[in-house]
């Protein structure tokens, strides 16, 4: 396990929070009142799937967790779990579907994915910066709505619905970016 | 993409970029009807704040004759605002650049940002609290109509601009919200106590500063309303190297913040206006500077000469536009009310 400083603790890490593992999910940096700096973050407990806000002082220490990945393929997921499995070993693992809902739309079964490890247990899954989708749904664009939205809402093979350009037809594949899960480009097939 | 980029492709978009324009227009209305001046004072100085944390953006003033000085773009324009009260120019207003280096990139700073300064001669900061009830609705009603006067939509909250605005006290605030007593919160070592119960990381070198902070933000802040303007008033006098004591209650000084939808719009003090108290607290500031390592610079004398050459009784808050603006155009970040944000410019 590593020590950092509050003023160091980055989106998606691991850290101990109240002897308690959880991931990071967004960081913000405070100063109040012209006074020392702080890092505000939302931690999701990786035990109950749970969040909270608190703001470290960007001085203090912090536990950040050592975390094991392994490449895994992503199965199936239900109400309560996402299923992973190695298609070396064949060794299958779940993890409670609350501490990945956000990952959940950038999931196919051709997803190759690294699946960390905590414990011995699978805590999360670290998705590629950029995935390929393939458009389900979407509506024709209408002429009217050029200028002001050239943009329309296009439904992902995943369920997850983006912002694309008019031209995105059914049967089409977009890059989206994982982090912003905004549209990047047309894939060139 | 850039916003301009953007822009080019979705025409509509201009729109939530022209609130800037808008909130400007109606600040410059709301104290031009009111009988302000407004002012332009440097933005390369020679001392900039004396604030101990601030990081500042340093560079060098050359004359073709071949003399060069150190300079620094300012992190606020309080001194130059104040050497005007002196010199007798009565209310003033300043709608201008300051810069903070070092700040992590974040939704609510930008290291140009926009300050909205203003001073009220022969008024304390309880004139200021009043301006707020004024102004936020005013420019509520510019940007949606009649309507907006009593609140306007922000992102998932709705925004409730009634009058009065809810007030707490420092004192107030910490027994309320945080359950630490006016004796606790007054001295270092049963504050640093308290934090260390209340199971934050204490260490031999942590301050009064961060931890009076630290439960701040967690416990304070976070517990306000955010869909009503809130003032938070009365500081520790360690909290205000500016403003005045409290006469009533000299362990506070009359600085007051306001905060909506959880962030923190303006802070205001009745100004310190005793020029050997002011020279005594910036050096005390520049001393501390100087034990963090911070960039070092010299105090600016002609800013306490013109304290000590007699200011009037007077009062002034910093309020950033940025964040109005932001809360205005109803967008999650400063990031998109800026046309060229530090992310575009500096990417990581």
């Amino acid at each position: 396990m590593g020590i950092i400083k509050g003023g160091n603790i980055r989106k998606n890490s691991y850290i101990l929070f109240k002897n308690d593992p959880h991931i990071v999910t967004k960081t913000e940096f405070v100063s109040p009142g012209k006074g020392s700096a702080f890092t505000r973050a939302r931690l999701k407990s990786v035990k109950t799937g749970n969040s909270i806000d608190f703001t470290f002082k960007s001085t203090e220490s912090v536990e950040e967790l050592d975390v094991n990945t392994r490449q895994m393929q992503f199965l199936y997921s239900d109400q309560e779990e996402v299923a992973f499995m190695d298609p070396r070993s064949y060794e299958q693992v779940t993890i409670p579907r609350a501490l990945i809902e956000d990952k959940l739309g950038y999931l196919t079964s051709d997803s190759e994915v690294y699946i960390l490890f905590y414990d011995e247990k699978a805590i999360g899954v670290r998705v590629p910066l950029k995935v390929r989708l393939k458009v389900t749904y979407t509506e024709d664009a209408t002429a009217g709505n050029r200028v002001n939205a050239p943009k329309k809402p296009v439904t992902l093979e995943t369920g997850l619905i983006v912002q694309a350009p008019l031209f995105s037809k059914v049967g089409d594949y977009l890059i989206i970016d994982t982090d912003t899960g905004e549209y990047v480009s047309r894939a060139n097939e | 993409m850039k916003n301009w980029q953007k822009i080019k492709q979705n025409d509509g978009l201009k729109q939530q970029f022209l609130v800037r324009e808008q909130v400007i227009d109606s600040l410059r209305v709301f104290f031009k009807t009111r009988g302000f001046h407004e002012v332009e004072t440097p933005l390369l100085v020679k001392s900039p704040g004396t604030e101990p944390y601030l990081e500042v953006f340093d560079t060098t003033v050359k004359f073709a004759e071949g003399d060069s000085y150190p300079a620094y773009l300012l992190t606020s324009p309080e001194y130059a605002m104040k050497k005007l009260l002196a010199a007798g120019f009565g209310d003033i207003f300043q709608i201008c650049k300051s810069f903070r280096n070092k700040e992590g990139r974040s939704s609510r700073h930008n290291p140009e940002f926009t300050i909205l300064e203003y001073y009220r001669a022969n008024a304390d900061y309880t004139a200021l609290m009043k301006d707020m009830e004024e102004m936020l609705p005013a420019l509520a009603e510019a940007r949606y109509g009649k309507e907006g006067r009593n609140g306007f939509e922000y992102q998932d909250l709705d925004i409730d601009l009634t009058l009065p605005f809810p007030r707490y006290s420092v004192e107030q605030a910490f027994l309320k919200f945080a359950g630490v007593s006016r004796e606790e919160l007054l001295s270092e070592t049963k504050l640093i106590e308290v934090a260390k119960k209340k199971g934050y990381q204490v260490t031999s070198d942590t301050t009064w500063e961060q931890v009076y902070n630290q439960i701040f933000l967690n416990e304070i802040e976070a517990k306000l309303d955010k869909t009503r303007p809130t003032i938070i008033y009365d500081y520790p006098l360690s909290q205000a190297a500016l403003s005045k004591r409290k006469a009533s209650d000299p362990e506070f000084a009359e600085r007051f913040e306001i905060y909506l939808a959880g962030i923190e719009l303006g802070n205001a003090f009745s100004e310190l206006i005793d020029g050997e108290e002011q020279e005594k607290r910036l050096k005390a500031e520049l001393r501390e500077r100087d034990a963090l390592g911070k960039t070092k610079y010299e105090l600016d004398t002609d800013f306490i000469d013109a304290l000590k050459s007699g200011l009037p009784e007077c009062t002034g808050i910093a309020i950033g536009v940025d964040r109005l603006v932001m809360l205005l155009a109803n967008v999650p970040s400063i990031e998109d009310t800026l046309l060229f944000p530090i992310n575009e410019l500096f990417p990581s």
